[in-house]
């Protein structure tokens, strides 16, 4: 906790790492002390298999084109587990294909902020002096915006593809990471096996790749975990206010938005899609919780 | 970046047959909070200019111009053309910037392309709804968070810290959205509690203000509450766990709740502070969504209508007034920070 600002949690990360901290790790022995671990990791996996290998082994009702004679479909109607809307499409096909969306902008976003805004922050960190300044100032601007409105200026402009979301986000990450690269890298730089390395005519690439990229990746991992969660919640809060995938295209933010027009009548089709997004949220924040006190990150 | 520091420190020694206005500046130069906030203001001119650059590039890279947002599909282009001569958008856009930022260092922030009305007046019109907001959840999160880390801090691993570090987990989890439909349903739709949209201005009825606040103030609140509660006990426990004045504390037979909120407390504080003022910026960010659920008119809502209508002068006077906010609450809190630890004053606080 005792940071000083500078290298504190970035503003526009609402979860900072910070949070997640638990008691020290406990008893590493026999898997019941890994619970914490694998029960979150197991929970995400269900949900990676059904949204991803279920549609293909089970044949579902196709999430759009439903007929409007099935509209409005309770719980546990036959052929609908989880009923319809109000178009008469299936709600489980449509939870499995728009949790696609979510995770492939979740798995895109954070490989490329992993990727470009490592190299950036461990670059900064590497060069340090004015180069360092400057790229950090920079990422203090980007920064200072709030991430929504950055993420929804930019999907408006580029339009309201699946790519184009990632695009806007990434360009939220990347400082992000950036950012927890540089302090994780600024840490090691000065330490006895950097500058022996250094001293020993080590090329900078090859210290930075073979010295501090491996003493920060822990790090890294964690904050990519509890990045993924708030890329979640983004992408979700950019469908649901109309500027990401396009209604009929499923993703849970438009059956968000779709349920909130008959939340009065059909409350269900608001709390399915909510109750999803959260379970998937919780995942991801208690696995990151779990990789923190395992690796003993700090912040 | 240390480079910028020019407020001198070794001004000219004291004499005390000198005139009272020097002695005072000279005092001012050296105390070390004034270094700090003067260093952190410098910081900040950079930035604050790079967020209102970023904006403008970012108005102009959208596709479409105010001109034909304003006049809809049906325009033809001579009217469009027509228009954009009439709003400046023809010239070149480091042109535009450029007077726009003449006007804004003259404390003109220009005029919304929209309606023609000066972006200080809506400003002013709307900026109090959302500071507001920002008060009143900022109350109701401190409120909870504070007291519910103190006790669970008291017996880790008790009844009311298991149920608070799932219930914590739970709230910091959900997303804005997600909470403020929640709230609609159950407090709006199925109880009728509280109305689910509108807003009534806090001069014509504080109740009716103040109940319609309530839903977007909670919506907040509560999410934010979940992670403050989780910042500030893990780090309780971890001063209980291992600091030495905390050994002192319990050899002189203090109690555990006294020495929790008369030492581990005043310890945990700095930190605490620094992290809540780190998060002002996405406090704003949440009101944008917040305002836009509950059909408050504050300016998150009016940055939204901005963007939508390519509005420039409109969303980087939006977001100038964002950044200054942001950089206003970094620098009170660095000062805070200083005021609370002396250490950090005279130590290191070149950083």
């Amino acid at each position: 906790m005792a940071a000083l600002p500078s290298e504190a949690a970035t503003p526009s990360v609402p979860i900072a790492a910070a949070v997640m901290a638990e008691e020290p790790a406990r008893s590493r022995r026999g898997w019941v002390h890994s619970l914490d671990l694998y029960i979150p990791a197991g929970v995400l996996v269900l949900l990676l298999l059904a949204c991803f290998v279920w549609p293909l082994v089970y044949k579902l009702p196709p999430p759009v084109g439903g007929s409007i004679l099935d509209a409005s479909l309770p719980l546990g109607s036959p052929g609908h587990i989880l009923g319809t809307d109000s178009v008469g499409n299936d709600i489980m096909s449509r939870l499995l294909y728009g949790g696609r969306v979510s995770f492939e902008v979740m798995f895109a976003v954070q490989g490329i902020g992993l990727v470009v805004g490592g190299f950036i922050g461990v670059a900064a960190a590497s060069f340090s002096g004015l180069a360092e300044a400057t790229v950090m100032r920079v990422l203090d601007v980007l920064i200072a915006f709030p991430a929504i409105v950055i993420a929804l200026a930019i999907v408006d402009g580029l339009g309201a593809g699946e790519a184009d979301i990632i695009w806007a986000l990434a360009v939220v990450s990347i400082p992000t990471f950036a950012r927890v690269a540089r302090s994780g890298a600024v840490r090691v730089r000065d330490q006895t096996f950097v500058v022996a390395a250094r001293l020993s005519g080590s090329k900078r690439w090859r210290t930075n790749l073979r010295h501090v990229l491996p003493n920060i990746l822990p790090q890294l991992i964690t904050f990519a975990v509890l990045g993924a969660a708030i890329v979640v919640i983004l992408e979700a809060t950019i469908s649901f206010f109309g500027y990401g995938i396009p209604p009929p295209g499923p993703s849970w933010g438009n059956m968000i938005a779709a349920g909130q027009q008959v939340m009065s009548n059909e409350p269900a089709l608001l709390l399915v899609p909510s109750i999803v997004l959260l379970v998937t949220v919780v995942a991801l924040n208690t696995l990151s919780e779990a990789l923190r006190a395992r690796w003993g990150v700090v912040r | 970046m240390s480079a910028s520091a020019v407020v001198p420190t070794s001004a000219a020694p004291e004499h005390p047959q000198e005139d009272e206005g020097l002695r005072w500046r000279t005092a001012l130069a050296s105390s070390p909070t004034v270094r700090l906030a003067g260093r952190r203001i410098l910081i900040a001119i950079p930035v604050m200019w790079g967020v209102t650059f970023l904006s403008a590039i970012l108005m102009n890279l959208l596709p479409g111009d105010a001109a034909s947002a304003l006049l809809g599909a049906n325009a033809t282009p001579l009217e469009v053309h027509q228009l954009s001569i009439k709003l400046h958008l023809n010239e070149p856009f480091l042109l535009r910037y450029w007077h726009w930022l003449v006007g804004v260092l003259h404390g003109n922030l220009g005029a919304s392309l929209q309606n023609g009305q000066s972006v200080g007046q809506i400003l002013g019109q709307h900026l109090p709804i959302t500071l507001e907001l920002v008060v009143l959840s900022s109350i109701v999160m401190l409120v909870i968070s504070v007291p519910l880390a103190l006790l669970c801090a008291r017996r880790p691993g008790g009844i009311l810290d298991r149920i608070t570090m799932v219930l914590s987990m739970g709230f910091l989890s959900v997303p804005q959205f997600v909470l403020g439909l929640l709230f609609v349903l159950v407090f709006a739709v199925i109880w009728r509690v509280f109305p689910a949209l509108g807003y009534t201005s806090i001069t014509q009825s504080l109740g009716e203000n103040l109940r319609d606040m309530t839903l977007p103030a909670l919506t907040i609140a509560l999410p934010s509450a979940g992670f403050y509660v989780r910042l500030l006990r893990a780090d309780l426990l971890e001063q209980m766990q291992s600091e030495d004045y905390v050994v002192t504390a319990r050899a002189k037979g203090l109690g555990t709740w006294h020495i929790l909120t008369r030492h581990a407390f005043r310890n945990s504080l700095i930190g605490f502070i620094t992290i809540l003022g780190l998060n002002v910026a996405t406090l704003f960010a949440y009101t944008v969504i917040v305002e836009e659920i509950f059909g408050l008119p504050g300016i998150g809502y009016q940055l939204l209508t901005g963007i939508g209508n390519r509005d420039a002068p409109l969303v980087q006077g939006i977001v100038l007034v964002f950044a200054g906010v942001v950089v206003l609450a970094n620098l009170i809190t660095d000062v805070l920070y200083g005021v609370i630890d002396p250490r950090i004053r005279y130590g290191r606080a070149a950083l």
